[in-house]
């Protein structure tokens, strides 16, 4: 085990390093996903960006 | 000389004009606090990597790794598991829309404008006020020691500079100024932590004769540590012994868990643009913790090994019983001059990196959350920006003075303390804040409360590590804690966690819910 010989301690160490490999396939495969954000988030940050130019716009 | 003096002022160079930029690209409050929002994912991976893994990981729990072995291990598993993929998937992505749903800054900001409570914001900004000074100081001790066997300045000295230089650029350059500095630094600490990682196992003998060899050393384990369960440094300490409870209570739960509630890194997911931007930061952030903190444990406990191949005796008693001075023992005595050189400056960026968020979280904590909202109630007297700049230097006094206060060897127990007393008094009101529509306002002020007071009590009169440090106890009842085994070893967090949720929920159960406008408003993005 490692030269470990507490099956605990072989545990956390063989953990440690399989939980940073399953972080590094979670996310490679979720790397495209969660780009688009739910129904009228950006939509309303677009709109009120476009109501902030249009009054500076405006200014004398 | 020549090699610490070239690595140091290139260093501070690269660092101070980072700042600059975050400076000169700072211009709004969301600018100052949160970095506009627009973070790419490798920026956040290394800043937030570099944030929760501090001198204090290296140096403290590095020394405390060599005192108690591989046991130590389990904590950096939590630290992957807990602290990168629960803190980012079921905390993060939730905590990013629903902060930018509620214009939330900090993380007591988050939490106010939930639960619809001016009180919930300034008194978790109160507690982050208070004691965030407390683990900063014990990063700050960590470098300044170094520095100070290193570079001969004396302690005081090296502690004020240190603070003077990291506050230069938190106070100009905001969060920008901070993920610049962090990224830069971040990078030094993983060549750093890779190069020590892989020699330390070379001059022990490769990988399983390593841990074979550290396995031998166990009948030297000094008899003090024996009696209270050590059973060597590849075996776990017997189970329910003192040492058991407190290497898996206030060691691996208390950090391991507590990392949940650790404002400055919470607000860092609010600083994310969208879930594909935080899916993309877990691989980095997962594998900068495996190589700085878990390279650090391993080769605090592999120590043992190369100092008794070389002086026949363990580390711990190198240093005199200061677990804090075992890892830049092992370094000085080991390495050639421009690896302690590069070493140095790597713990230097390590201490930067955190204090520095952790200076941005008490100054903000200041400003946005106890004056503005819970003293003024939502008016402002001045720029947010000018008050947390006061917040920060408030921070750095307060820091400096309890820096110069606290024993030595406490770096790791100073670091544990704030870790189980923020999940304690955070965590429940955070997750129902995130995923359960029925929890109050009520319920949410009783669950914080009582989380903190009950971890204080807990220090004050039950866990023997602080009660018998305090001292109120012995004064009060004549006698160092009021508990026996295993009670006086059982970590705060262990206690109160459970009582404060269980307090959120009954609390919740029997009171109002929040406003159906608040809580729509809320879960908008969600």
């Amino acid at each position: 085990m490692l030269g470990f010989p507490d099956f605990w301690i072989f545990s956390g160490y063989v953990l440690t390093i399989l939980s940073a490999l399953f972080c590094l396939v979670y996310g490679v495969i979720r790397w495209r996903r969660g780009v688009e954000e739910k129904d009228g988030d950006y939509r309303e940050e677009i709109k009120w960006e476009k109501e902030e130019i249009e009054l500076i716009e405006k200014l004398p | 000389m020549f090699y610490l003096v070239t690595f140091t002022l290139i260093y501070l160079v690269v660092t101070v004009y980072l700042g600059y930029l975050g400076y000169r690209r700072t211009t709004t409050v969301s600018d100052y606090l949160l970095a506009g929002r627009q973070v790419h994912p490798l920026t956040m991976a290394l800043s937030y990597g570099s944030t929760y893994v501090s001198t204090a990981a290296i140096i403290g729990f590095g020394g405390v790794s060599a005192l108690y072995g591989f046991s130590m291990s389990w904590l950096a598993f939590l630290n992957i598991m807990i602290g990168v993929w629960v803190a980012f998937v079921v905390f993060g992505k939730r905590t990013r829309k629903m902060g930018k749903a509620l214009d939330a800054h900090t993380f007591p900001e988050l939490l106010g404008r939930r639960y619809n409570s001016r009180f919930i914001q300034g008194f978790s900004g109160l507690v982050i006020f208070v004691f965030m000074p407390v683990y900063t100081a014990a990063i700050l001790i960590g470098i300044a020691r170094f520095i100070e066997v290193y570079m001969n300045i004396p302690f005081t000295t090296a502690l004020l500079g240190f603070l003077l230089i990291t506050a230069c650029y938190v106070l100009w350059g905001g969060l920008k100024g901070i993920l610049y500095t962090s990224v830069f630094q971040g990078i030094i600490m993983i060549v750093s932590m890779i190069i020590i990682g892989i020699t330390t196992y070379v001059m022990a003998g490769g990988v399983v004769n390593a841990h074979k060899a550290l396995t031998e050393l166990a009948p030297l384990v000094p008899q003090a540590l024996k009696e209270i369960g050590h059973r060597g440094f590849t075996s776990m300490p017997a189970a329910g012994s003192s040492l058991w409870w407190f290497i898996i209570t206030t060691m691996i739960m208390g950090v391991g868990i507590g990392v949940l509630g650790q404002p400055q890194l919470n607000v860092r997911f609010m600083t994310l643009k969208s879930d594909r931007d935080l899916n993309r930061s877990i691989p980095f952030t997962a594998l900068f913790i495996l190589f700085t903190t878990g390279i650090a444990f391993a080769v605090g406990a592999l120590t043992n090994v190369v100092f008794y191949n070389t002086y026949t005796e363990l580390s711990i008693q190198s240093v005199q019983g200061n677990v804090d001075k075992i890892i830049p023992l092992y370094v000085d005595r080991f390495y050639p001059q421009w690896f302690v050189a590069l070493f140095l400056v790597t713990l230097m960026a390590a201490a930067m990196s955190a204090s520095s968020a952790q200076f941005l979280a008490t100054g903000s904590s200041l400003s946005r959350d106890i004056l503005e909202q819970a003293l003024l109630r939502g008016r402002s007297v001045a720029e947010t920006t000018i008050v947390t700049r006061i917040g920060i230097v408030f921070g750095i006094f307060a820091t400096l003075i309890i820096g110069l206060l606290l024993p030595e060897g406490v770096v790791a127990v100073a670091t544990a303390f704030f870790f189980g007393l923020c999940g304690a008094t955070f965590i429940p009101s955070y997750l129902f804040a995130l995923y359960w529509k029925g929890g109050t306002k009520t319920g949410a002020k009783a669950s914080i409360v009582c989380g903190l007071f009950l971890s204080l009590l807990w220090m004050l009169f039950f866990h023997e590590y602080e009660s018998k440090a305090i001292g109120l106890c012995r004064w009060i009842f004549k006698c160092d804690t009021l508990a026996g085994l295993p009670w006086n070893m059982i970590d705060p967090q262990v206690i109160a966690l459970p009582v404060s949720f269980l307090v959120f929920l009954f609390v919740s159960l029997l009171t109002s819910p929040v406003e159906e406008e608040t809580v729509r408003k809320a879960f908008k993005h969600i």
